[in-house]
C-alpha cells in the first residue's frame, strides 16, 4: 500500500515541479523575448527606409543576432522582391501580401513591425494587388547581404539536414565574423553531425588565415575532418601557396599537402565504393527486367518482343495501385507507404495474367514458327501500348515512391539511394526464387524436363502444353514485377518497354540463351562496365562502347558467356 | 462530281441564304504544321489546340480585315508525325496545294531546319513559338520564340547574380543544347568563370540510369556556390531528378534551371521532386495580368466545347484534362495576332506585303507587350519562376523589354544582354 501510493504521487511530484517550474522559467522570459524581437522588426523598417547601402548592410547584419520570424520573413519578401511599402501622411511602414488571394487576385497586406494588417481609413483590411505595387528595391548585392542574414538565421533551424547544409554553406563562404557565432553554437551542441559541420565551417574560415599559427592547425584538421567540401579551397590555397613559398610559408605549405593527399585517399575510396554500387544497380536494374525473357525466351525459346510490354504493364498496375492507396490513406503515412509491396504482388498477378492470355491466344500456335512468333509478338506490344495511350493517355503518369524508398543513406560521404539498395536486394531475391522454383519444386522439374526433351517429357506423361502455359506465364508475372521496380527509377509511360527491351535481349544472349545463371553474369558484367566507362567516356560513348564490346565478344563466341545444348534449341 | 457540284452550290446557297451580307463568307486558310502522332505528339498537340483556339477567338470577333472584307480563318491541319523529312513534303503541300497564307507550326530545330528551303523557295511565311539556339536568319521565318539571350543568358545571370561560380551544362545529345552550350561556355568564360568550373554533359534521348551524372554533379557541388543548367529534353527528366533528390541534392545546395521544362511538360513529371528548382521563359501561367487571366479562362471553357467558329471546320482529337497554358502556346497565339495585325495594316494577304508590315507590330498580350523587330524576333519580357509543388512558377524576377537577337556573336560582344 504505501509502495503503491508512493508510485502514484511520484508522477504527481514530477509534474507539479515541471509546472512551477515552467511558471517561473517562462514569465520572465515571455517578457524578455518581446523587446529584442520589436527592436529586430524597428531595425528592420529603419533597414528598409534607409537610402544608404551601407547602412542597410550595417543594419541588416545586425539582424543576425535576433530569431524573430517576422523579420525572417520580411527579409525572405524582401530578397525575393514581394516587400512593399505602405504610406500614409508621410509615414511608411513596410508589409507584404498574404498568400492568400480573393477572386480578383488581391491580397491582405501584412505589416512586418507586429504582424498585423495594414488597415485602410474606414479601419478594415486592405486589399491589394500585386500588379499594382512596386516591390521594395533591392540589388543583387543588397541580396547578398539579406542572403547572409537568412542563411545566419538558418544556424537555428530546426531540420537538422537543413542546419547542417546551412552551417557548411556559411563556413564555405570564409568570414571571419562568422567565427563567434559557429563557436557559440558549437559550445551546447550535441549531435554530431552539426559539430562536426561546425568544426569544419571553423576550420575552412581559418584556413585562410593570415596567422600562420592559426592556419596550420585549421589545416591539418580539415585533413583529419577528411572534409570533402573543402578541397576546392585548400587546392586554391595550395597553388597560391606554391606560387609564392616564402610568404606562405613551409609548414602551411607542408600541412596543405597531408590535408589534401588524405582528403583524396578518402575521395578514391569513395569514388571506388559508389563506382561499385553503382555498377551493381545498374546490373541489378538490367536483371530484374531480363529475368522473365531469360524464362521466356532462353528457356522456352519464344522470341516474345512484348515483354517490354509486359513490363509497363507492371508499371502501370503500380500507378493503379498506388492511386487507390492514395484515395483511401491519403499520400503519406503509413498506409501509403505499404502500397508498394501490394503493388508488387499485383503487377506479378497481372503480369502472369497477360502472360496466360498472350500464350493460350497467340503463342501456342506458333511454338514451331519462331519468325512469325516474332511478328506477332511484335504486333501485341503495339497494341498494348496503343491500349495504354487510350486508358491512361499518351502522357507519362507519376508514380510517387513510398516513403521509404526515397533519400539515401550516406555511408562516408558515399550517397546509396534506398530505392537502389531495393532494386538490389529484390534482384538477388528474385533469382533466388526463381533458382529455388526451377530446381527445388516439381513444378520446376517439369519445366525443365519439358524444355529439355518435349517428345520424351510428353512420352511420360508430362502435359506439356500446360507446362508451356505456366512457364510463360510466370516468366511474364517476373516482368510485371520488374516494371513495378522499374516505376520507382524511371518513367511510367506507354513506351517504358521499348526503352528495356534492347537491353533485355541483349543480356539474355550475351549470357546465352538457355542458362539463368549466363543471365546474372551478362548482367553483373554490363552494368559494372558501363558505369566504370561512364565517367571517362560520358554517357554516349559509354554506351557505345560497352555494344561494340558486345559484339566483338560475340563474334568470339557466338554461344554468349555460358553455352547450352539443349535439344529444343538445336531444332 | 455531280453531287459535288451540287452539294457545293447548296453549301453556296445556304450561306447566302444565313448572311446576306455575304462578305462573312470568305475565308483565309491558315495552315497547322505541328506533329499529331509520334515522340512530339504530347507536345505539340498543346499548340494545335491553342491555334485553333485563337482562330476561334479571331473569328468570333469578325476575323481579318482586309482590303474592306473580313475574313474567316480556316485551319488547314497537317500531320508530320515528328518524322524530320514529312515536314518538308506537308510544309511544300500546305503551301503549293492548299496554297495557305501562313503557317503555324514546328517544334524541334530539325523540323524546322527542314521546312526552312521548302519555305524559302515557294515564299511562303512560318511562325515558330519553341526557343531555340538561335544563329539562324530567314526572310521567311518569324521568330516569336525565346532567342538564347531571352532565355539561357537571363537564367545565367540570375545565377551569377546568386553567387553561382560553378556551372554544370548537362543536355539531351542534340542540337538545341549542344549549340546553347558553346553559347553559354563563351559568356561563362567572359563573365571570369575558368573553364575548370564549367563541366559539360551529354546524355542520349530517353536515358534512364543517371547515377553517374547525378554522383559527379554531388561531387562539383560539393565545395557550393555550383548550379546545374540543364537543357534536358522531355521524360528524360524524370529519372535525373528522381536520382537527384535521392543523392540528397536539393535547390538549396545545388538549384537546377531548366530550359525545356514549361507547365505543359509538368504533367508528366513528379513535381515533388522539382520544388524550388528554376524556369526561365518568356510566359508563365501564373503570371497575374488581366490579359493572362482571361487567357487562361477562355482557353479553359473553349477546351470543353472546342469549336472555330464561322467556318465549315471541326475540330477533333481535343483532350480537355487537366490541361494548362505554357510559353510556347503564348508564343503560338502571339504570332497569330500579330500577323492578323500586320494583314489589316498592308490590307492584303501577300507574304511580301505582309512581311514588310510585321516589322515593328506590337501587340499586348497575357504577359506583357511584344513588337517584332527587324532581325524577325520578339522584343519580349523575360521571366524567371520557381518551380512549385503544383507545377505551376512563382516568379521571382521580372526583366522587362528584352531584345531577342538570334545571333551570339552580337550579344556576346555587346554588354547590353543583361542588366
Amino acid at each position: 500500500m504505501p509502495i503503491s501510493t508512493c508510485v502514484l504521487t511520484l508522477p504527481r511530484l514530477v509534474l507539479l515541479c515541471v509546472s512551477l517550474g515552467s511558471a517561473i522559467l517562462f514569465t520572465p522570459f515571455s517578457w524578455a523575448a518581446e523587446t529584442p524581437s520589436e527592436n529586430a522588426r524597428k531595425e528592420f523598417v529603419r533597414a528598409v527606409l534607409s537610402e544608404s547601402f551601407s547602412e542597410r548592410e550595417i543594419l541588416l547584419r545586425s539582424l543576425v543576432g535576433y530569431q524573430d520570424s517576422q523579420v525572417e520573413q520580411g527579409l525572405i519578401a524582401w530578397r525575393g522582391g514581394s516587400l512593399y511599402l505602405h504610406e500614409t501622411n508621410a509615414l511608411k511602414t513596410p508589409f507584404l501580401l498574404e498568400s492568400q488571394t480573393d477572386a480578383d487576385g488581391n491580397a491582405k497586406g501584412l505589416q512586418v513591425i507586429d504582424g498585423k494588417y495594414v488597415l485602410d481609413s474606414a479601419g478594415k483590411p486592405q486589399l491589394f494587388s500585386q500588379t499594382d505595387l512596386t516591390a521594395v528595391d533591392a540589388d543583387a548585392k543588397l541580396r547578398r547581404v539579406i542572403k547572409t542574414t537568412l542563411d545566419l538565421y538558418s544556424l537555428g533551424h530546426s531540420n537538422l539536414m537543413m542546419r547542417r547544409d546551412a552551417i557548411i554553406k556559411l563556413g564555405q563562404a570564409q568570414d571571419p565574423s562568422y567565427l563567434p557565432h559557429f563557436r557559440g553554437s558549437l559550445k551546447d551542441q550535441d549531435t554530431p553531425e552539426i559539430r562536426r559541420a561546425l568544426l569544419e565551417a571553423i576550420a575552412v574560415t581559418e584556413a585562410s588565415d593570415p596567422d600562420e599559427k592559426v592556419r596550420v592547425p585549421a589545416i591539418t584538421t580539415l585533413g583529419k575532418l577528411r572534409s570533402v567540401n573543402s578541397v576546392s579551397i585548400l587546392q586554391a590555397l595550395f597553388d597560391t601557396a606554391r606560387k609564392e613559398p616564402v610568404k606562405a610559408g613551409e609548414e602551411t605549405i607542408r600541412s596543405l599537402r597531408i590535408a589534401l593527399a588524405e582528403i583524396d585517399r578518402y575521395l578514391w575510396w569513395g569514388t571506388l565504393w559508389g563506382t561499385i554500387f553503382r555498377g551493381l544497380s545498374l546490373s541489378a536494374v538490367l536483371l530484374v527486367a531480363a529475368l522473365g525473357l531469360a524464362i521466356t525466351f532462353g528457356l522456352m525459346g519464344v522470341i516474345n518482343m512484348a515483354h517490354g510490354e509486359f513490363m509497363m504493364i507492371g508499371a502501370y498496375t503500380t500507378y493503379v495501385t498506388q492511386t487507390f492507396f492514395a484515395t483511401w490513406f491519403g499520400t503519406s503515412g503509413f498506409g501509403f507507404n505499404c502500397y508498394f509491396v501490394v503493388a508488387l504482388g499485383a503487377s506479378f498477378v497481372v503480369g502472369c495474367l497477360a502472360g496466360l492470355v498472350l500464350e493460350r491466344g497467340v503463342i501456342q500456335f506458333l511454338y514451331r514458327r519462331p519468325l512469325e512468333s516474332l511478328l506477332a509478338t511484335w504486333g501485341v506490344s503495339l497494341l498494348l501500348q496503343q491500349l495504354m495511350r487510350h486508358i491512361f493517355g499518351a502522357a507519362n503518369v507519376q508514380v510517387s515512391s513510398p516513403g521509404w524508398l526515397t533519400g539515401s543513406l550516406v555511408l562516408n560521404d558515399v550517397p546509396f539511394a534506398y530505392n537502389r539498395v531495393f532494386v538490389i536486394v529484390f534482384a538477388g531475391l528474385t533469382v533466388l526464387g526463381t533458382y529455388l522454383i526451377l530446381t527445388r519444386t516439381p513444378l520446376g522439374l517439369l519445366i525443365r524436363a519439358v524444355m529439355q526433351n518435349r517428345a520424351m517429357a510428353s512420352c511420360m506423361g508430362v502435359r506439356t502444353s500446360r507446362v508451356n502455359m505456366l512457364t510463360f506465364a510466370f516468366g511474364s508475372g517476373l516482368a510485371g514485377t520488374a516494371g513495378a521496380c522499374l516505376s520507382q527509377i524511371g518513367n511510367v509511360g506507354p513506351s517504358l518497354g521499348q526503352s528495356y527491351i534492347v537491353d533485355c535481349f541483349m543480356v539474355v544472349v550475351l549470357g546465352g540463351v538457355g542458362n539463368t545463371l549466363g543471365t546474372v553474369s551478362a548482367s553483373l558484367g554490363v552494368g559494372v562496365t558501363d558505369q566504370i566507362l561512364q565517367p571517362w567516356l560520358g554517357a554516349v560513348m559509354g554506351k557505345i562502347t560497352v555494344l561494340a564490346a558486345i559484339i566483338l565478344f560475340l563474334q568470339w563466341r557466338p554461344a554468349g558467356l555460358f553455352a547450352t545444348r539443349s535439344r529444343s534449341l538445336d531444332s | 462530281m455531280k453531287i459535288r457540284t451540287s452539294l457545293s452550290l447548296l453549301l453556296a446557297s445556304a450561306f447566302a441564304f444565313v448572311s446576306p451580307e455575304s462578305q462573312a463568307a470568305s475565308t483565309v486558310k491558315v495552315g497547322i504544321l505541328h506533329s499529331l502522332s509520334g515522340t512530339m505528339a504530347i507536345s505539340e498537340t498543346s499548340l494545335k489546340d491553342v491555334l485553333l483556339f485563337t482562330f476561334n477567338e479571331i473569328n468570333k470577333a469578325g476575323g481579318i480585315k482586309a482590303g474592306g472584307q473580313s475574313y474567316m480563318i480556316e485551319p488547314v491541319i497537317v500531320d508530320p508525325a515528328s518524322n524530320w523529312p514529312l515536314f518538308a513534303e506537308k510544309a511544300e503541300q500546305l503551301l503549293a496545294k492548299d496554297k495557305v497564307s501562313a503557317v503555324f507550326g514546328c517544334w524541334t530545330s530539325v523540323s524546322r531546319k527542314s521546312v526552312l528551303p521548302v519555305f524559302e523557295r515557294l515564299n511562303g511565311m512560318l511562325f515558330y513559338p519553341v526557343q531555340y539556339e538561335g544563329e539562324e536568319l530567314s526572310k521567311n521565318i518569324f521568330y516569336t520564340a525565346e532567342a538564347v539571350n531571352q532565355q539561357a543568358i537571363p537564367a545565367v545571370d540570375y545565377m551569377l547574380g546568386e553567387e553561382k561560380k560553378k556551372f554544370y551544362l548537362l543536355g539531351s545529345d542534340y542540337v538545341y543544347p549542344r549549340t546553347t552550350n558553346k553559347i553559354l561556355k563563351q559568356y561563362l568564360k567572359s563573365k571570369g568563370i575558368p573553364e575548370s568550373d564549367i563541366e559539360e554533359i551529354y546524355t542520349p534521348f530517353g536515358h534512364t540510369d543517371y547515377q553517374t551524372i547525378v554522383a559527379s554533379i554531388k561531387k562539383f557541388a560539393a565545395a557550393g556556390k555550383a548550379c546545374v543548367i540543364s537543357t534536358l529534353n522531355g521524360d528524360t527528366n524524370v529519372p535525373f531528378f528522381k536520382e537527384f533528390a535521392n543523392a540528397g541534392l536539393t535547390s538549396e545546395n545545388c538549384p537546377v534551371v531548366s530550359f525545356s521544362i514549361s507547365e505543359d511538360e509538368f504533367r508528366g513529371l513528379p513535381a515533388k521532386d522539382l520544388v524550388g528548382h528554376f524556369g526561365c521563359w518568356t510566359y508563365f501561367m501564373s503570371l497575374k495580368t488581366p490579359e493572362n487571366t482571361k487567357f487562361v479562362k477562355d482557353f479553359q471553357t473553349w477546351l470543353k466545347a472546342p469549336v472555330v467558329t464561322g467556318v465549315d471546320y471541326t475540330v477533333s482529337g481535343v483532350d480537355g484534362k487537366g490541361r494548362v497554358t505554357c510559353s510556347p502556346m503564348n508564343l503560338s497565339r502571339m504570332g497569330v495576332y500579330l500577323w492578323k495585325q500586320a494583314v489589316e495594316k498592308a490590307g492584303t494577304f501577300d507574304v511580301d506585303k505582309v512581311r514588310d508590315a510585321l516589322i515593328g507590330q506590337k501587340f499586348k498580350g497575357p504577359a506583357g507587350e511584344v513588337t517584332m523587330q527587324e532581325n524577325h524576333h520578339l522584343v519580349n519580357n523575360v521571366y524567371i519562376g520557381e518551380t512549385l509543388a503544383t507545377g505551376q512558377f512563382k516568379v521571382i524576377r521580372t526583366l522587362t523589354g528584352v531584345a531577342g537577337e538570334p545571333f551570339s556573336a552580337k550579344f556576346l560582344t555587346s554588354k547590353t544582354a543583361s542588366n
